[in-house]
């Protein structure tokens, strides 16, 4: 890559423009117009959809707002009920976060074994792929019934385990496997990440496992010294993403046990949806938002600190 | 600060012209109301229909108001109302059920006692005791629409084979769980279908003179007759097997419960609301309905709904002389005749339209409905209704599922209640 792509196509015309002093013609005008006209549809959808709500809700949060009567002005009240009274908010963000730590790893592992085995010179290489991607297309509605069936106490999974001599819980009815069950079927879209991952290990030259071939590594370490570090980025931002995603985890409680047995399931984000637009407790829920958000904030910065020590981006060792 | 005002003024005036004028236009017919009316309501297909149909009957004998109708899928109501309603451009007309008083505590609707004064309507005559169930401090907030007891569907063959009498009003539960008993082939056939569902288990309490929440505002869900009650309905699956339990129901398919198993022929007896008779009429098994057993006393619980008038309502008056109509004899046979439910007008409940319908392929008990109309009992609909709801299911879960301890469990809930309610 040379230097002048990677900036702006404007970058050079503003650099003589510094030197010369020129008063701004008329094209640069022009120019300036269709930049706002054409960033103008999302940056109206952002203000008026995005930036706005988000500012309102910090608002609500300090408020007691049924959204019919006017806001009533609590101070960091609903912070404190959230945090000292509310078991049911502890209880949802120890299974969100059992929950994220378990399927996003779980999600990666499986999603770079898939992309690996898929990256092998095998027969019919491309309907594999076609299948593994396919989980990702169908409708989570229809995902959830399907696992409604396969999840159930004599179902097609536990009969699978029964053939190893394993005696398999009641899945969805019980507080215990409950987390599990949504974890497997979290495991189930790792198809999504396989691509990425897939698309990465292609991109890496031939020349490297030409090397470490003549130098005598095997396949194994092919994999650990050449394939791995390669794709780092790739699996970083999957991570990254995967992290967001499954705190964020809402339409698969909402579908498959609305939260249940006894609250087992119930997640951050169906706890807020709960408490807005079934209990109109919109400040409380806002406040919840933002505990939320913050928790995400801080895991991704750690993630981000984390991943200098792993991280392998090539551009930065030439 | 005059600036403002003056700019305040414009942008008002401007915006007021340009929502008149296509409310002028809308009126160069000539008459002088102010558009149509708005009216919302929760269903499918045959609830558009039903609805539009009644309203159609309106309009052909009320010219001068046109009602504009609203369907939006039972899942979302609440939240697409609750956004109108908060964005000021509430329905005039809504239908309520047992959330009505979410929006009544709040005044988000108006208040019809003066209204049914001037309209000379007497709800109690028109209505019997389930004339008052939409009444928050002492005032009526909806007219009720659709009301039902809860029936006892029960497998003729079924009975037959097990040599068993059909049930009547005057079952008590013990005789309610001898019948189950005879009922049930182990693992592949069941007495009962279960009572995990509030109308279900409530019906039991209020037979035992228990109540959720008594008169004066406080819950007393943990009482004896309450815990009673809860008990021998998670017994009957979990003590006695009459019941399936959650495994079972979870390996029949998804979304699997009582009313799907009866219609297989799978459990003998199912408690649950009108609409399963449309299904059923296609089913492949023999079957009649009978008004709920007792116990100490006679109690059960009732579906229904009725209908408000929204705070931003443009015209009440208007609005309230439309549920007048869309309550009265002529629009809720319409209820009856496309078989949506049962009509909450007593009148109708009482007519031949209602107990030989025209759609019935097989001579149906109808009078069951009008038999258990008068003992009904009074659900607590609080305010904080949804959050009641999520207290049972929070704490009941497990309790469904695998069997256990009603009195610990509503301890629990009764603790909660008590929070809920003082907030």
């Amino acid at each position: 890559m040379s230097q002048t792509v990677d900036e702006a196509p404007g970058a050079e015309r503003a650099a003589l423009r510094a030197g010369g002093r020129r008063k701004p013609s008329s094209r640069r005008r022009k120019e300036a117009f269709y930049f706002w006209l054409f960033i103008s549809p999302w940056l109206i959808g952002f203000v008026g959809f995005l930036l706005g709500p988000m500012i309102a809700s910090v608002y609500i949060s300090f408020t007691e707002w049924d959204s019919f009567t006017p806001p009533q002005w609590v101070g960091l009240d609903n912070y404190a009920k959230a945090l000292t009274e509310d078991p049911v908010f502890w209880k949802a963000l120890g299974n969100t976060f059992y929950y994220a730590l378990i399927s996003v790893p779980l999600g990666l592992v499986i999603g770079v074994w898939l992309a690996n085995l898929l990256n092998k010179r095998v027969r019919g290489r491309k309907l594999f792929r076609t299948f593994i991607y396919l989980p990702t297309l169908v409708p989570l509605v229809a995902t959830a019934m399907v696992f409604k069936m396969v999840l159930a106490p004599s179902g097609p999974l536990n009969d699978l385990l029964g053939w190893f001599g394993v005696d398999g819980p009641a899945w969805l009815l019980d507080p215990t496997w409950v987390k599990p069950a949504l974890i497997v079927l979290s495991a189930w879209g790792a198809g999504g990440a396989t691509v990425l991952l897939l698309s990465a290990m292609n991109g890496i030259p031939r020349e490297l496992y030409e090397a470490a071939e003549i130098d005598g590594a095997g396949s194994w370490r092919q994999f650990w010294s050449v394939t791995f570090p390669q794709i780092t980025p790739v699996i970083f931002f999957n991570l990254i993403m995967g992290l967001i995603g499954s705190f964020q985890i809402f339409s698969q409680v909402y579908i498959l046990t609305a939260g249940g047995p006894d609250n087992a399931s119930q997640m951050i984000v169906p706890l807020l949806f709960r408490e807005a637009f079934s209990f109109y407790h919109f400040g409380y829920a806002s406040a919840v938002a933002w505990l939320l958000f913050l928790v995400i904030l801080a895991l991704t910065l750690v993630a981000f600190r984390w991943s200098r020590s792993w991280v392998f981006y090539e551009q930065e060792v030439r | 600060m005059e600036n403002t005002i003056r700019r305040r003024t414009l942008v008002q005036a401007a915006a007021t012209a340009g929502v008149a004028a296509p409310l002028l236009a809308a009126c160069g017919s000539g008459d002088d109301g102010n558009g149509p009316l708005k009216m919302v309501v929760w269903g499918g297909d045959l609830d558009k229909e039903t609805y539009q149909a009644r309203i159609d009957l309106f309009e052909a004998e009320n010219p001068d108001i046109t009602i504009e109708l609203q369907l939006i899928p039972s899942d979302q109501y609440e939240q697409k109302v609750q956004t109108m309603i908060a964005g000021g451009d509430g329905p005039d007309i809504m239908q309520v059920a047992e959330g009505v008083n979410t929006y009544s505590s709040k005044s988000q609707i108006l208040p019809l006692d003066d209204y049914a004064k001037d309209a000379g309507l007497d709800l109690e005559q028109r209505f019997g005791p389930v004339g008052s169930l939409y009444t928050f401090e002492d005032k009526v907030y909806a007219i009720p629409d659709r009301s039902g007891a809860m029936i006892v569907y029960y497998n003729k063959d079924l009975f037959d084979a097990a040599g068993v009498a059909y049930p009547t009003a005057e079952w008590t539960q013990e005789d309610a769980q001898a019948a189950m008993e005879k009922l049930t082939v182990a693992g592949t056939q069941w007495g009962y279908g279960g009572a995990g569902w509030w109308p279900q288990w409530w019906s039991f309490a209020y037979q035992n003179g228990g109540q959720i929440i008594d008169d004066g505002g406080q819950p007393t869900i943990n009482s004896p007759e309450v815990v009673t009650a809860l008990q021998w309905a998670n017994d009957l699956a979990h003590e006695y097997h009459y019941v399936p339990t959650a495994a079972e129901y979870a390996d029949m398919g998804p979304d699997m419960g009582g009313d799907p198993a009866f219609a297989a022929g799978t459990v003998a007896m199912n408690t649950t609301g009108f609409w399963a008779i449309g299904g059923l009429l296609e089913a492949g098994i023999n079957w009649d309905i009978a008004p709920l057993w007792r116990g100490a006393q006679q109690a059960v619980s009732a579906f229904g709904s009725g209908l408000a008038i929204s705070r931003d309502a443009k015209d009440p008056k208007k609005a309230f002389k439309a549920i007048e109509f869309l309550t009265g004899a002529d629009a809720q046979e319409v209820i009856i005749d496309k078989a949506q439910d049962v009509p909450a007008n007593l009148e109708v409940q009482q007519s031949d339209a209602f107990l030989a319908p025209s759609w019935a392929t097989k001579p149906i008990n109808m009078a069951a409905f009008g038999e258990s109309a008068d003992f009904i009992f009074r659900a607590p609909f609080i305010p904080q209704w949804n959050e009641l709801q999520a207290a049972l299911n929070d704490n009941l879960g497990t309790f469904w599922n695998e069997g256990g301890d009603a009195q610990t469990e509503l301890d629990k809930i009764q603790t909660q209640l008590e929070s809920i309610i003082t907030d």
